[in-house]
């Protein structure tokens, strides 16, 4: 058979970004894969060096355009423990309700883009149609669908507005039953499980070796999951169980987001009842002027010279729609960080990608990498 | 996992490239070492359970740099630090790859954004940058823009 080196991508319906795989075929077997990114690259390490903290967070919604407010959590967890600050609890729950409205979302929308590729129209329909209802309630309180600019050092911008829970419970009243109706129309498909079912199969050992994590990971049967082994936030004391799969492959991972969904859900009902029973500040009482966050509240301490303001070093990894995603920031004094460095999950599942391509066919990368979910945005940083 | 159990649990025949197995905010312990037993270094940690390496960082101080390393284990649930210097002029250590084939990547961009050379890296090719791009953009040295002498304009006096 002949062999050659195949371009697929940058433009190409499998990509879901701006990446290039580059296959090695012997006629339709995949033998060698090699992907191409930074396409997207922004040097987001780069300008957040040249930035106040709070100004950083405004990359952090285009790390990942998906996952925004995941990532300013994330961001904002290590810059806190970098500066010595603590957000009040409040806060946190709100913090906790924006990750796991955002996971929804992004699954969602993976979802949506995923049985597109696997040939499927209707739930590409349904997929984009509710996670509408999830963007809408980000615009009632952020203010945005897609750039929240919503979190900040020491707390969150506002408060949800009056009535806000009520809105959102029924958003999730709506939600619950439609996961039923995506698997109907998905696992009851023949097209789906001839299509997903044996393929892009990753085990768990490979996973650890490769560094793939998330549902990736999940659904190879290994049982990992921030939230639990490492909780941040509120997480602890929150009650949900963690998804899991044992056949690693794409159906492995369809079955894993979509169980996330449903644990989501559990968690944000639980997250608006505490935030109806308990009103209080979303932002910490004393904050350093230097800072410059438009909002807060400027106490004594806050005409504090910032060289007198203690250095420090923060790290803080979070639980994200697609995987684990890490910050170290670095503050020396001055009034932008020092050093800003990010993993993103995407970035190691993709780097594995010969590990569950080679072998299958040219036919079947579409499936498979849409079963990575793959956000560009977060790789190239 | 206390830094003193870590410590303990190494291997003796380290001692000569340990610098210090100390607590460090957010991770069970920050453990220094000297680069040139990098290698030595990671097989011990890999042995104790840290099989998962999240990520390679580089950060400049500009007299030095420092090459972080963070690893998980899924026994011990906690994260780790690995951190050595290298000098400014003479940026090098060896690949991580061997122990954890998931450096791969990480050591490309470390490579081209920071400068480091990770010495027998299987494939070091820039990764987010473009092939032959001479510059490494995360370090000081290389800045965004310089300061612009702004000529402010007002028709109030």
């Amino acid at each position: 058979m002949s062999e050659m080196w195949l371009n697929m991508g940058p433009q190409h319906p499998m990509t879901h970004g701006l990446w290039n795989l580059r296959v090695h075929i012997d006629g339709e077997v995949i033998r060698d894969v090699d992907p191409e990114m930074g396409y997207l690259h922004r040097g987001i390490e780069k300008l957040s060096e040249d930035r106040h903290y709070n100004e950083v967070v405004t990359l952090m919604d285009r790390t990942c355009y998906v996952a925004g407010l995941a990532w300013e959590h994330l961001y904002i967890l290590a810059s806190e423990e970098a500066l010595h600050i603590a957000p009040p609890e409040r806060a946190q729950y709100l913090r906790v309700l924006c990750e796991e409205f955002q996971r929804i979302a992004s699954h969602l929308m993976w979802y949506a883009a995923f049985v597109q590729d696997i040939g499927l129209m209707t739930p590409f329909l349904y997929g984009m149609r509710d996670r509408d209802l999830i963007l809408d309630l980000f615009q009632s309180y952020t203010g945005a669908r897609m750039t929240y600019e919503y979190m900040r050092v020491g707390g969150v911008r506002n408060d949800v507005p009056p009535g806000f829970t009520d809105r959102a419970r029924q958003v999730l009243d709506w939600l619950e039953p439609r996961f039923v109706e995506y698997d109907q129309l998905t696992l009851g498909s023949d097209i789906f499980h001839k299509r997903c079912d044996n393929l892009g199969v990753l085990r768990a050992n490979d996973c650890v070796t490769q560094g793939v994590t998330g549902p990736m990971l999940r659904s190879a049967g290994l049982k990992r999951d921030l939230r639990k082994d490492r909780p941040y936030a509120v997480y602890d004391q929150l009650d949900f169980e963690v998804a899991l799969a044992d056949t690693a492959d794409v159906t492995g991972r369809y079955l894993v987001r979509l169980e996330e969904m449903r644990q989501s859900v559990r968690i944000l009902r639980q997250v608006l009842d505490w935030l109806d029973r308990h009103p209080g500040p979303v932002m910490a009482s004393q904050l350093p002027r230097w800072l410059g966050a438009p909002y807060a509240p400027v106490g004594r301490e806050g005409y504090l010279l910032k060289r007198n303001y203690p250095k420090g070093v923060g790290f803080s990894a979070v639980e994200e729609p697609h995987g684990e995603a890490l910050a170290y920031v670095v503050n020396e004094g001055g009034e932008h960080p020092y050093r800003v460095k990010f993993r993103s999950p995407v970035y190691a599942n993709i780097a594995a990608a010969r590990h569950y391509l080679v072998g299958y066919r040219v036919a079947d990368i579409p499936p498979i990498m849409g079963s990575v979910d793959i956000c560009v945005g977060e790789v190239d940083r | 996992m206390k830094p003193e159990d870590l410590a303990r649990s190494l291997p003796p025949v380290l001692a000569p490239v340990l610098l210090g197995v100390e607590a460090f905010p957010g991770f069970a312990a920050r453990v220094r070492f000297r680069r040139e037993g990098a290698l030595d270094v990671f097989r011990a940690i890999h042995d104790l359970g840290f099989t998962h390496l999240a990520m390679i960082g580089g950060i400049d101080w500009v007299d030095h740099r420092e090459v972080i390393y963070t690893v998980w284990s899924d026994e011990a649930r906690t994260y780790l630090l690995l951190s050595t210097d290298v000098p400014a002029d003479d940026p090098r250590v060896e690949s991580a790859v061997p122990v954890w084939p998931s450096a791969n990547w990480h050591e490309r961009e470390a490579w081209e954004l920071v400068g480091i050379t990770f010495d027998h890296h299987p494939d070091l090719r820039h990764l987010l940058t473009p092939d032959g791009y001479a510059f490494h953009p995360l370090l000081r040295s290389f800045k965004i823009h310089e300061p612009e002498e702004l000529e402010v304009k007002t028709r109030h006096v």
